[in-house]
Formats: structure tokens, C-alpha cells, sequence
């Protein structure tokens, strides 16, 4: 022991015995103030966020589920009417005014034809893009030309690929109709026949899936090389590959595209609005051509705007919100059964 | 503490309360005086809105309104256009709602008028009519149909348009027709006869196709002509039990079977994105008749067509002749929104447009619109198109009106009827009173939907 040794200890420790000693009390304080201090400042650099989804998201779903309770029509105060909007989107009981049962007549065939594009609008998407997509992963040159090219239709805006597609596919006049017409088939009346609009729809969306493509892209693209190797040694067909290797590995592409796809698929409207409106000129005719483009956002923004109803319209909004989020999360259940994130299933 | 807080509520109650009342109020309570116009006044900006969008139309309106200005030095126009007119009334509303609405509106669709009535948001001008001596006599009949609802006058036109019937003279000369038809019977007799098809059997000429809303023809335009009305006494419904509706469309569907619906499809796919161009059916010589507003008999001159073509009221059903000469009227209106800063000074500014002569003999010129007072229809300075006094004829019938009529719940209850028609057509039923009930039901729930309980 060095001879200086307690004496320079109190000497070392005296220069912070001067700082005053706080209480148990004054350290909480202090480490509160510390902590409202950090809270602040995250909160002032999120302010310009949380202002936005107050006002422009939270707000309007606030005031929307209040308005599907009543009877709105964008002018005065709303009336409460309880479930009466929703009695008359489903046909259940009695609604003052009106005789019993009464129902909207055309709410389950705006129903059938969004599920209709959901059902196979998704399948063909994710089909097509993964396929085109793994043709591109084969050039070995001008690959970036042709990912441009395939990429290039998602740029154009979806009202001018409907209104594109509405002169292509003219039953007269259409260069469509014309080929088909020439080799000796009957061409379809497309737009203009109830049989023949969905599909014509689905056409228009498979020319335009060039963000669904990239995506595949980078999925195939992030299969590991030395896996096909691997099966190849022991002998895969090409089949095999797939169905062993390429399939498991882009499962979370997969199922990254069918979430949105059904997403996308319950909101659609633009193309069936522009097309219809475009293809039939002035037609009072909901969902033209016979109802067949009647879908669930195209029969809530008639009820809205062109009705003026939008306590009903609040409602199909609610019932359109809680529908899509139910198949989101039956998704993301059945996700930890098939989707396989590298070396294990989520 | 607490006692300090509740009054402190009480305060923000009460306060709440009247501004609810002052926003809710509407228009001044006291009825308004004739603004003496020879008096001095302080300088005043009125704000008005209108839907049109050309460019030379909004140039023709600034220079027509631009007398208004001279007439009442006092007044200037702060003249507002907006890009789009589709959704022209929707932003209208919006502005009312927030307070912030222009002193005069022009508006091209009259459809939203029973709603301007009944939800307060256009003022009913009668006061102002009354301390300055106006009346609707100054107009036609048919005004009435769509400026007011229930008796409370909101709107007064500003030009009008007028439906009738277009047919190609030469095509006529050579199917050895002199006269236009006069009667639903004729028209069918004189369609078929002046059909033409291709050697594949779609159709080149089409004598009259009557598929729903292709160029102008709704089935309330059909349905009017055998004197059909959509609602009875009762307020609700009664298409199905009004014989006119079952009459005209049992017409359309035998004259568009005679095409065939296919090919009448294929004709109408290849047409009807050309109502607006010069390649129109009418114009590009592909129909020999078609239902039209006044507005086509400028288009043409323009245009320059080369065959010879007239006009003529809309045949009416045979056993209704006397309802021959009748047809859909209606068009432009202008109001002064609840909430306007500056109403007798607004007063005179729609006062100006619904009747002033000059004012309405420059913009008809311009657009080829039918001006809405004998004064200006009779005026040695309107120039009317070729033509074109069978609309000035059409709107001045006591029997026209505007068409569907105007409910506080909108256009929307007629998209019902004219998508049952459309089923009807194409024989996805041959039910037609079945049907017409149903869309009795559909427009009844509809309205009481869109009605406050």
C-alpha cells in the first residue's frame, strides 16, 4: 500500500464531494425533465407527420365512421339515424320511410364485380409479372432495354391507358377487332358487351404490370446461385428448379404482390369509371355496359357525389375498410403456412 | 376553480350555439328594397362564378357582362372561371358550406336546383323579384321547370337550351320523303325506311336510332313525347302505372330490333365518342335523323356540312298531337348563393343576365344558345344559325319542360329507369311492367334515402 494511499483518495474524491449531492427526489425530476426533453424533440420533428394523419387520415375516418351513422348530404348538420344505412346496404329490417326489406338495389353487384376482378385480376397479375419477369432475367444483351421497355406502361397514367384501350378495343373501328376480324373470327363487342368488359379491364391492367415485374425481378434476382447448382448436380429438370428453389424463395414476392393486388382490387375505379364513361358517352346507365362495370368504388362515389348521400357512402366506405383489412389478416395468418424467409417460414 | 371552469363552458356553449344559429341562418330575414340605380353608391366588386371553360366562351361572357359594368358604374366583376365544369356545382356547394360563396353563380346544370331550394343554398329571389316588379312572364313556361322548386324561385335562366329534331333533307329527296314525321309511328316508318347497311350487314346510315342517351336522347325525352311524367300526386313514382313509359319504350325496343341489338351496339361503339367533333353521326352523314340540342345548328355552320338538312319538334305519340312541338327545355341559370356578401348589387347582376337584351343577344350569337325573352329572340341583332327557330318554337311550347324532373336528391334516381332500359333493349327481360315496378321502388328508396328524416 502506497503511503499516500487513503489520504490522496480523499483528496481525489473531495473535488466531487463539492458538487452538491441531490436528493432521490431532485435525480427523478431531473431525469424526468431529461426525458420530456428527448420526448419534445421527437415529437416536433414528427410534428409535421402527425399534423398531416390527424388531418388528412385520422380526422376524415373519425368523421366518416360518425357520418355512416347518418343521414349526410354535404350540406347542414348531419342526422343520426343509428343503423340505417346500413339496414338498407344489407336489406335487414325496417327503415323509417320506406317499406320493409327495402334494400340497395345494386350493392351486391358492385359486390360480385369487385370480387369478380379480385378473384382473377390478382392470380393473372401475379402470374404474368413473375413470368415476364424471369424472361427478363434471360438476355444476355440489351437486358436493361427490355426491363425498360416492359417497365415503361406503369408509367403512363391509368386514364390514358383507359382511354387507350377504349379506342383499341372498339368493336367498329378498333385495330383489335379489325385483326381478329381479318384472320375470320367474331371479334367481341368489348366495352360494349356486359360478357366481354372484366376481361377487357384485365387486359388493360396485364399491359400495365411493370411495377409488379420489377419487383419479381428483384426476387429472382436474389435467389442464391450456388441453390440451383446444387439441384442441378443432383439432377432437377427445369420444373424442378422452380418449383424447388425459384417458388420458395420468392414467396414473400409473392405474397407482397397478392396483399396489394386485393387491396388495389377491392379500391378499383379509375379504369372501370374512365372506360365505362368513355366507351358509352353520356349514359345515365349505372355500370355500363348492364352493370357489369358497376364496382364498389364506382357505386360509393355515384352515392356520394352524384346522389349526394354520403352518410350511406360513409358506411360502404366502412364496410369496404373492415372487409379489406379481414382478408389482410387472414393473409398474414395463412402467410406462416406458405411465405419462406430465408432458411425459415415466417 | 370549478365555478371558473363552468362558466367558462357555459360561455363556449353559448357561444357554440350562436354561431351554429349565424351559420345556419342563411340569407337576411328583412325583405330587400329596390336599389335606387340613379343614386350614388359606394364602389362595389361582385364575385361571380361560371362554369364555362372554352376559352372563346369565356371571352364572349366577359365582353357580353362587360355592359353590366357600364350600366352600373359603381359595380365591378371579379370574374372567376375554373378548369373543369363537371365539378363546377360540387365545388359551389362546398364554398357555400364553408361560408366563402360568390355573389352570383352561373351554373349549366339545372339538375342541382331543388337542392339549392330546399337546403337553403341559393336564395329564393322572390323578394328581390318582388320590390323590383319582375316576373317570370318575362320567360317561357318551361323556366319554371327548372329554376324553382316548390314555389321558391332560386334560379332564372340565361339562355336555354332546346331539343328537337335534326334530318338530312337529301337523304329524304331520295327516299322520296318531303315532310319531317310528326308522329312516334312516323318516325319508326321513316327510320326503317331510310336505314342502310353495309354487305355485311352492320348498318352505314341508320334512319333514327333510339338507343338510350347516344348523342342527346334520354328516355325521358321518349317517354315525354307520349306525355309520360315520372311522379304522381303522391310524390313517388309511377312509371309503372303511367301507360306512357310502357308505350315508349316498348317503341324503342321494336325500332332497335329492327337493327338488331348487336349491330345497333357496334353502330352506337362507332359513334359515340364523336358527338363533339365534326365527325358527328348527324354531320358525317350517318344517320338520316337524330335527336339534338340547338346548340348542333351552330356546330354545323361551322362545320361546314355540305348537304341540305333542317329541324323540326320531336314527333309526338300518335293519339297525343296535340303535344307535338313540345320537347326538352332547359339550360344555364344563375342565383345568388346563401351567405353572398352583396345581395341587392348581386340581385342586379342576375336581374342583367336573365333579361337584359343586348347581354343575352351577344352571348346567344356567340354560343348559339335560344335566348330566353321574346325581347332578345325577336331582336334585329340576334343572328341565329339556320334553323333554328324551331327551338326558339320549342321552348316557347307551353307543354316543354325540363327533363327528368328536378329532385332535392339529385340526377341520381333516373340512372335506375335508364339502366332498366338498357336491360330492357337488350331482352335481358321482356317483363316491362315488373320492371318499371321495380324502378318505382328503386327511385322511391332513393329519395327517401337522400331526404332528411
Amino acid at each position: 500500500m502506497s503511503a499516500g494511499g487513503p489520504a490522496a483518495t480523499a483528496e481525489a474524491v473531495a473535488p466531487v464531494s463539492r458538487i452538491p449531492r441531490r436528493s432521490p427526489a431532485e435525480r427523478r425530476r431531473a431525469r424526468r425533465r431529461s426525458a420530456v426533453r428527448k420526448y419534445a424533440v421527437v415529437l416536433l420533428l414528427l410534428a409535421p407527420w402527425i399534423i398531416g394523419f390527424v388531418a388528412f387520415t385520422l380526422g376524415p375516418m373519425i368523421l366518416s365512421a360518425y357520418w355512416s351513422f347518418c343521414h349526410y348530404d354535404m350540406v347542414g348538420t348531419p342526422k343520426w339515424i343509428g343503423l340505417n344505412n346500413f339496414k338498407f346496404m344489407f336489406g335487414l329490417g325496417h327503415i323509417p320511410g320506406m317499406a320493409p326489406g327495402a334494400q340497395d338495389p345494386y350493392y351486391w353487384l358492385s359486390v360480385r364485380n369487385t370480387l369478380w376482378i379480385i378473384v382473377f385480376g390478382v392470380p393473372l397479375r401475379i402470374l404474368f409479372g413473375m413470368l415476364t419477369a424471369m424472361l427478363l432475367t434471360r438476355p444476355k444483351r440489351g437486358v436493361n432495354a427490355y426491363r425498360t421497355l416492359f417497365y415503361m406502361p406503369s408509367m403512363v397514367a391509368r386514364v390514358a391507358t383507359a382511354l387507350v384501350f377504349v379506342y383499341l378495343l372498339n368493336p367498329a373501328t378498333g385495330p383489335i377487332n379489325r385483326i381478329i376480324e381479318a384472320l375470320g373470327f367474331n371479334a367481341p363487342l368489348w366495352f360494349f358487351d356486359p360478357q366481354w368488359a372484366k376481361p377487357a379491364l384485365l387486359i388493360m391492367g396485364l399491359w400495365g404490370i411493370g411495377d409488379a415485374i420489377v419487383i419479381y425481378l428483384a426476387g429472382l434476382l436474389n435467389v442464391p446461385r450456388d441453390l440451383y447448382e446444387a439441384i442441378a448436380i443432383e439432377g432437377a429438370n427445369a420444373w424442378q428448379r422452380f418449383r424447388h428453389v425459384t417458388l420458395p424463395l420468392i414467396t414473400p414476392v409473392i405474397f407482397f404482390t397478392l396483399i396489394m393486388g386485393i387491396i388495389d382490387g377491392f379500391q378499383y375505379f379509375d379504369q372501370a369509371y374512365v372506360a365505362g364513361n368513355v366507351a358509352s358517352g353520356q349514359s345515365m346507365e349505372l355500370g355500363r355496359p348492364e352493370g357489369s362495370l358497376l364496382f364498389y368504388g364506382l357505386w360509393l362515389y355515384t352515392k356520394a357525389f352524384r346522389s349526394f348521400q354520403l352518410g350511406y357512402a360513409s358506411a360502404m366506405a366502412w364496410v369496404l375498410f373492415i372487409a379489406t383489412m379481414a382478408c389482410t389478416v387472414v393473409l398474414m395468418l395463412t402467410s406462416r403456412r406458405w411465405v419462406y424467409y430465408g432458411g425459415r417460414m415466417q | 376553480m370549478r365555478r371558473t371552469l363552468l362558466i367558462l363552458a357555459l360561455v363556449a356553449a353559448a357561444l357554440l350555439i350562436t354561431t351554429a344559429a349565424a351559420c345556419g341562418g342563411g340569407g337576411s330575414s328583412s325583405s330587400p328594397t329596390p336599389l335606387d340605380t340613379s343614386a350614388s353608391h359606394e364602389p362595389v366588386t361582385l364575385t361571380v362564378w361560371h362554369p364555362w371553360t372554352v376559352k372563346s366562351e369565356k371571352e364572349g361572357f366577359s365582353t357580353a357582362v362587360a355592359g353590366f359594368e357600364e350600366k352600373y358604374p359603381w359595380i365591378t366583376l371579379d370574374i372567376v372561371t375554373f378548369p373543369n365544369s363537371d365539378e363546377f356545382d360540387q365545388t359551389l356547394i362546398k364554398n357555400i358550406n364553408a361560408g366563402t360563396p360568390p355573389d352570383v353563380a352561373i351554373t349549366f346544370d339545372a339538375s342541382f336546383v331543388a337542392k339549392y331550394a330546399v337546403d337553403d343554398l341559393w336564395q329564393d329571389l322572390r323578394p328581390y323579384m318582388e320590390a323590383s316588379n319582375f316576373s317570370m312572364d318575362e320567360f317561357a313556361p318551361a323556366a319554371l321547370s327548372y329554376t324553382a322548386y316548390q314555389g321558391e324561385q332560386v334560379a332564372l335562366p340565361v339562355l336555354t337550351d332546346a331539343y328537337g329534331l335534326y334530318y338530312n333533307k337529301d337523304m329524304f329527296a331520295k327516299a322520296g320523303l318531303s315532310e319531317p314525321p310528326k308522329t312516334m309511328t312516323e318516325l319508326a316508318d321513316y327510320g326503317k325506311k331510310l336505314t342502310v347497311t353495309n354487305t355485311d350487314g352492320s348498318i352505314d346510315i341508320a334512319g333514327f336510332m333510339p338507343w338510350p342517351d347516344f348523342n342527346q336522347l334520354g328516355v325521358s325525352d321518349l317517354g315525354g313525347q307520349w306525355g309520360g311524367t315520372y311522379f304522381g300526386a303522391d310524390g313517388k313514382a309511377h312509371l309503372a302505372t303511367d301507360p306512357a313509359w310502357s308505350s315508349a319504350l316498348t317503341w324503342q325496343r321494336d325500332l332497335i330490333d329492327f337493327y338488331g341489338t348487336d349491330n345497333a351496339k357496334k353502330f352506337v361503339a362507332t359513334w359515340v365518342d364523336k358527338e363533339w367533333t365534326p365527325d358527328q353521326v348527324f354531320e358525317a352523314g350517318h344517320v338520316a335523323m337524330i335527336f339534338d340540342g340547338e346548340w348542333r345548328t351552330k356546330m354545323i355552320q361551322n362545320d361546314g356540312v355540305k348537304f341540305d338538312w333542317a329541324t323540326a319538334p320531336f314527333p309526338a305519340a300518335d293519339d297525343k298531337p296535340d303535344l307535338y312541338g313540345m320537347g326538352r327545355a332547359g339550360g344555364t341559370i344563375c342565383g345568388i348563393p346563401t351567405g353572398a356578401k352583396n345581395g341587392d348589387a348581386a340581385w342586379l347582376l342576375v336581374q342583367y343576365m336573365s333579361t337584359d337584351t343586348d347581354f343575352l343577344v351577344s352571348l346567344a350569337n356567340m354560343l348559339g344558345n335560344v335566348p330566353t325573352t321574346a325581347a332578345a329572340a325577336n331582336s334585329p341583332d340576334f343572328v341565329p344559325p339556320p334553323n333554328f327557330q324551331t327551338f326558339i318554337d320549342v321552348w316557347d311550347n307551353p307543354n316543354s319542360s325540363w327533363q327528368p324532373p328536378i329532385v332535392p336528391t339529385g340526377r341520381g334516381y333516373n340512372d335506375y329507369f335508364a339502366t332498366f332500359d338498357v336491360k330492357w333493349i337488350n331482352h335481358q327481360t321482356d317483363d316491362l311492367q315488373g320492371g318499371l315496378q321495380e324502378v318505382d321502388t328503386q327511385i322511391d328508396n332513393e329519395i327517401s334515402m337522400g331526404q332528411a328524416p
